[in-house]
């Protein structure tokens, strides 16, 4: 049986080879994977009440924090930190159901609060609260308690901003290691609080 | 210059890599979503990319329902990398 002649894949001046892009093609991929890029990260919504509940949290655990050491009732603290873990974790296995996407940057920057803005905004918050604490100023505590937390939501709110615009630069948000160094230190802060309150 | 990368030439396999540096994690209909392709389609290409370790795969959950969550490892971010640059000096070659 004659066999059929085979083919044989010359290329004309026409068409293309797909492993050597001419230059419109390679300008073509990078402008449709960047747009593809844009969409995935102009579509990452927040769920219901997240900024609202997060500054919430965050409140309750500057005012929580203040008492505790103010009252000297450190179970009040304890209960202030259990409030924000649960509104925290919540939040974030929300986000992560409605996106189908995990953001390392959205864990850490916003939830978190290791960004610079709401890190120094929480840390001048929890420090006027609890001198205010000591001083038996509760309407101080509760002032600077809704403040802490109003700025730690704001800065959050203008990292996905920044997100949407740079989703690349943004999105990981730092290492595990740097968080899980941020968190001993924040716990040894708080014992050290809680020995010599 | 830097060669181009052959795992990622095809245009839909760059911007596979080049969404997944958006985020974390995807999940695997995010992803197919996003690229408008199928999921037959999808699963060649992560395939190819877990071969030369550029994304890794792990099974989970989402909504309720058995799926597959992508991401993208530092040799891959390195490999699009390199292959962005490639592109860019053969757009800029013939500008």
């Amino acid at each position: 049986m004659p066999s059929a002649p085979e083919s044989t894949p010359i290329l004309s001046n026409m068409e293309s080879d797909p492993e050597h892009p001419t230059a419109a093609e390679a300008s073509a991929a990078l402008i449709e994977a960047e747009a593809s890029r844009a969409t995935l990260a102009h579509g990452i919504a927040t769920p219901s009440w997240f900024f609202a509940s997060i500054s919430a949290a965050v409140t309750a655990q500057i005012a929580t924090t203040a008492v505790g050491l103010g009252a000297d009732v450190p179970w009040v603290m304890a209960a202030g930190l259990a409030i924000f873990a649960a509104i925290a974790g919540m939040q974030l296995a929300r986000f992560r159901r409605l996106n189908g996407v995990w953001l390392g940057g959205l864990a850490s920057r916003v939830v978190l609060g290791t960004g610079i803005p709401a890190s120094s905004s929480y840390a001048v918050a929890l420090g006027a609260a609890i001198w205010a604490a000591y001083d038996a100023r509760w309407w101080l505590v509760a002032l600077w308690s809704i403040a802490g937390g109003g700025a730690y939501a704001l800065s959050g709110r203008r990292w996905l901003r920044r997100y949407r615009a740079l989703p690349a630069v943004h999105g990981r948000g730092e290492s595990a290691a740097w968080l899980v160094a941020v968190g001993v230190a924040a716990f040894a802060g708080l014992a050290f609080l809680l020995t010599n309150g | 210059m830097t060669d181009l990368d052959a795992t990622v030439v095809p245009p839909v396999r760059l911007k596979l890599l080049t969404t997944l540096t958006a985020v974390s994690e995807a999940e695997f209909s995010t992803l197919r979503d996003t690229l408008e392709v199928s999921d037959s389609m999808l699963s060649k290409h992560i395939a190819a990319f877990e071969k030369v370790g550029y994304v890794t795969r792990r099974k989970g959950v989402h909504r309720g329902r058995r799926t597959t969550w992508v991401s993208l490892t530092p040799r891959g971010r390195k490999a699009l990398s390199a292959h962005v640059a490639a592109l860019r000096a053969l757009i800029d070659g013939v500008d």
